[in-house]
């Protein structure tokens, strides 16, 4: 009996080790704005963080001063470049499906998130603090996310309903509900002109027949465009012959969104909420 | 060996096309203007000379074959009084006209282009491929009138192709598609015809159809004008022979007069003569020269 | 000339038959006997007549139109280059106009509402680039030169188009919609900008019918009956461009028709004659696009997908089974 417990331990004591965490990497890039963010806010600085052109990424500041590795179909980052920066691990979206085949080739980690929903980008800060060793840290810090979050979207009293479109020109896709923007739209307390559409993409061209049935009292767009387009936008969407007889389009309510806080995951999501409520839903 | 006389004996389709565009033939000691005058014609195409000073005439109710070797011009020349290829130097008229200042309706009711052989588009039938030959009657964008249709009619009747009016152009042989050609030429109705060696890509059944019907339509009163390449079939139904060589007109006249042993010594280099045996007309050619050389006799 | 009318009779059925349905169906339903009274002007105001009447009647009528000038493009195109392949594309209309479109859509976003103008202006111009080509130097204006020309000039922006839509892939979402091909429901904003050059097409085609049935039978034969075979031709591309830009400029590109539609009808009628085809691919052109336009906006409502793939799911089969049965 006591030769049988004896080895019990010794087995026990054999799978610690491999239970407990592995070692953190020490160099880390993160190709997505959601991925450096959080980084930054773990305080973890990576060692290069991407950026796409004509993208309108907001970084944190505490990314001051860190390389950027300028991304482009279909790889992503430059792979030379990348492996010259001998990182341990990468955050990759699957945006950059072949270069992430690559970096494993490579023998680089590449851990990919793609986070849709608010739900989706609580879990996955927490699972970048796992994987960078601030494990505790990224748990606290989900916690009081959660807080901001609620706090945000306490007390709604009106729940407008919106279009929220993607793109420019007269064929712009809407978002679904299953999509970041739309997520973020429903938690402010709008509705989502296209509640109950899914489609595995989260966005779809909808027919401006039922826009004029379904009659949104908010239009929100957002184009790929830069600031200082935001008022031709915003003139050229008003005048829209589709969407003339809506309540949005009488009452003047469209608007123009041009940072990236709606289309793609973020870390500031309870400040975004706030924003999309005191801009567009007035509520 | 000429046909005999010239006889006018047309009649039918013909007769309104005598006098082209009403014009008056003049007071009546003025001899009437050629059909076609053309004198000095040099062509140059791609930076070569190809006709270095042609001469052609029409005269009313003849039929003139164009002869020469391969390379001299007979085509460049017949296109270029056609208003087809655009000439550097010479003078060219019509009924007195100068080319230059004839618009292309107006020259489509003076003489109609066959030309050797056109594309045979499908899904073309004999009668619409007629039809658009008689466009040149219409206006832009007018209808076909009941003497439209008729000449139309007449055309294909004249050129013998009845019997495939309603067939696609592609299931036609080559002397069918000729005689087509010919057709669409006639619905031009004008009283000058002129065909770019019609018979050349012809087998001896079907070029002799078509010789008999060119010649047939000069006796119906129309003036023809021919590219051929077989001496015995100009001698046959030419009134008269224009020999092009080395871009220049070296002869024109009565075919006998012109297409002589010497001439074609000197133009083809060839020893060889033309005869003529009731109704029959042929090329004697010493094929193999060292077997002529020495004899002057031929059988 | 029978088999020709009943041709015709049947493209006349299949017109109605698709406007009746572009008019009728949509994302909302609404009965017939309401889409009746709105039209005939006595709708009861509320959505159900803001979407027949902005939404349904002006994208049927852009559908009939386009698809008329694509279908007539490529007829005239077909037959003043004697090249079964030709279609607008041929010319570098449709990759000119894609270019300048893409380039708006993703270098300068604010101008978005010049779109339409910018597809015209790159369609005409690169048009223009390929005539100019193409009457230079020997052989002016033969087919073989204007289509080596145009698929050159294709080739270019295409270039340009695929380069800026890899230099910003964000972006490109909005530019596959162009690309694609498709209506909107834009009311009648952009017919009214760009029905000019339609109705220029539409009469210089038209003018056009004759001549090109003379160059059927051959340069020789046109310049016999009084043509100038370089002019039909340089007229047919002139038309050809108009019509096949201003499409561009509203449905984005729309390659499948031009090419097809006189084909089926020259197989069906049995004739290549041009006073049977340009009309007939007229009519096919309307009826196909509406139809699929019709099913592109109906099938997965209230998504709306791109009408490409409709149009060739309703065309091709049709063309194999005629090619099958002609020679």
């Amino acid at each position: 009996m006591r030769r049988l417990l004896g080895l019990a331990l010794v087995l026990a004591a054999l799978c610690l080790p491999a239970t407990s965490q592995a070692a953190a990497p020490e160099r880390v890039v993160a190709l997505t704005p959601f991925a450096a963010n959080t980084l930054a806010k773990l305080g973890v600085t990576p060692i290069g963080i991407g950026e796409t052109l004509g993208g309108n990424e907001r970084f944190s500041p505490k990314l001051k001063g860190v390389p950027t590795l300028p991304l482009s179909h279909p790889n992503g980052p430059n792979l030379e470049q990348l492996a010259s920066m001998d990182p341990d691990l990468v955050f990759s979206s699957r945006t950059w499906a072949k270069g992430n085949q690559a970096m494993q080739r490579l023998g680089i980690d590449v851990v990919l998130l793609d986070p849709r929903s608010i739900r989706e980008a609580l879990a996955d800060t927490f699972e970048i603090g796992t994987i960078v060793g601030r494990r505790q840290y990224s748990r606290d810090l989900v916690r009081s996310m959660r807080k901001q979050i609620a706090a945000a979207s306490k007390g709604i009293a009106k729940h407008p309903k919106v279009m929220l479109i993607l793109g420019v020109g007269r064929t712009p896709f809407a978002f679904l509900p299953n999509s970041w923007g739309g997520d973020i739209v429903t938690k402010a307390g709008g509705e989502l002109l296209t509640a109950g559409v899914s489609s595995g993409s989260g966005f779809e061209r909808i027919s401006d027949e039922v826009v004029v049935a379904e009659d949104p009292d908010v239009i929100v767009a957002v184009p790929h465009a830069n600031a200082d387009d935001i008022p031709s936008l915003t003139e050229y969407l008003r005048n829209n012959p589709a969407w003339a007889s809506t309540t949005a389009a009488k009452s003047g309510r469209v608007y123009v969104s041009v940072d990236n806080s709606l289309l793609q995951a973020g870390t500031d999501i309870a400040s975004t909420i706030r924003k999309v409520r005191r801009l567009y839903l007035e509520n | 060996m000429a046909p005999e006389g010239q006889q006018r004996e047309g009649r039918g389709y013909l007769r309104r096309t005598h006098g082209p565009m009403g014009i008056a033939a003049g007071p009546p000691e003025a001899p009437p203007p050629l059909p076609l005058a053309a004198q000095g014609i040099t062509v140059e195409i791609g930076g070569a000379q190809i006709l270095g000073g042609a001469d052609l005439e029409l005269k009313e109710g003849e039929l003139v074959a164009v002869v020469g070797p391969n390379g001299a011009g007979k085509s460049t020349l017949v296109r270029a009084v056609s208003g087809l290829q655009k000439t550097s130097g010479g003078s060219i008229s019509w009924w007195g006209k100068e080319l230059g200042s004839l618009r292309g309706r107006d020259l489509a009711r003076l003489r109609a282009f066959v030309p050797q052989r056109m594309p045979v588009p499908a899904g073309v039938t004999v009668r619409e491929a007629v039809t658009i030959g008689r466009s040149s009657h219409l206006r832009p964008l007018g209808r076909m009138t009941g003497s439209d249709r008729e000449a139309v009619g007449a055309a294909i009747a004249r050129a013998g192709v009845e019997r495939f009016g309603e067939r696609a152009l592609t299931t036609l042989s080559g002397g069918e598609l000729q005689r087509v050609q010919i057709a669409i030429g006639l619905a031009q109705e004008t009283p000058v015809l002129i065909a770019d060696e019609p018979t050349s890509q012809l087998d001896l059944g079907a070029t002799v159809g078509v010789a008999g019907l060119l010649r047939s339509l000069v006796g119906d009163g129309l003036t023809v004008l021919l590219v051929v390449h077989d001496l015995a079939l100009a001698l046959a139904v030419a009134d008269t022979v224009v020999v092009v060589s080395g871009g220049r007109t070296v002869a024109a006249g009565p075919p006998a007069e012109v297409l002589t042993p010497e001439r074609l010594a000197e133009v083809w280099g060839a020893d060889a003569r033309l005869s003529e045996d009731g109704g029959r007309t042929g090329l004697h050619v010493a094929w193999v020269p060292e077997a002529a050389m020495g004899t002057g006799a031929s059988s | 000339m029978a088999r020709r009318s009943l041709v015709f009779a049947a493209l006349l059925v299949a017109l109605a038959l698709a406007t009746v349905a572009s008019l009728a169906l949509g994302a909302v339903r609404i009965p017939a006997s309401e889409v009746i009274d709105i039209l005939l002007g006595k709708g009861g105001g509320g959505p159900n007549q803001q979407i027949v009447e902005s939404l349904r009647l002006p994208r049927t009528v852009e559908a009939l139109v386009i698809g008329a000038a694509l279908g007539i493009a490529g007829a005239i195109l077909q037959g003043a280059l004697a090249n079964p392949l030709a279609s607008p594309d041929v010319i570098g209309v449709t990759g000119g106009a894609g270019f300048g479109a893409i380039l708006i859509i993703i270098l300068f976003p604010g101008s978005i509402a010049l779109l339409p103008i910018g597809a015209l202006f790159f369609g005409l111009l690169a048009a223009t680039l390929v005539f100019a080509f193409a009457w230079s130097g020997r052989n002016r204006g033969s087919a073989g030169k204007v289509i080596l020309a145009g698929i050159a000039m294709l080739s270019l922006f295409t270039a340009g188009t695929t380069g800026l839509l890899a230099a910003y892939p964000e972006r490109a979402p909005s530019a596959i919609f162009f690309i694609a091909g498709g209506l909107t429901s834009s009311g009648w904003e952009e017919m009214e900008t760009i029905w000019p050059y339609f109705a220029v097409g539409f009469v210089f085609a038209a003018v056009l019918i004759r001549p090109l049935d003379r160059l059927a039978l051959g340069d020789d034969v046109a310049a016999s009956l009084g043509s100038r075979p370089q002019l039909i031709r340089l007229g047919a591309g002139v038309a050809a461009a108009l019509l096949a830009a201003a499409s561009a400029a509203i449905a984005g590109l729309l390659g499948f028709l031009g090419l097809v539609v006189p084909h089926v009808v020259r197989m069906a009628g049995g004739s290549s004659s041009n006073t049977f085809v340009v009309p007939a691919s007229a009519l096919g052109g309307a009826a196909l696009l509406a139809a699929g336009d019709t099913l592109a906006r109906t099938l997965r409502a209230p998504i709306e997908m791109p009408v490409g793939p409709f149009m060739v799911v309703l065309g091709v089969p049709l063309f194999l089974w005629l090619l099958r049965k002609a020679v």
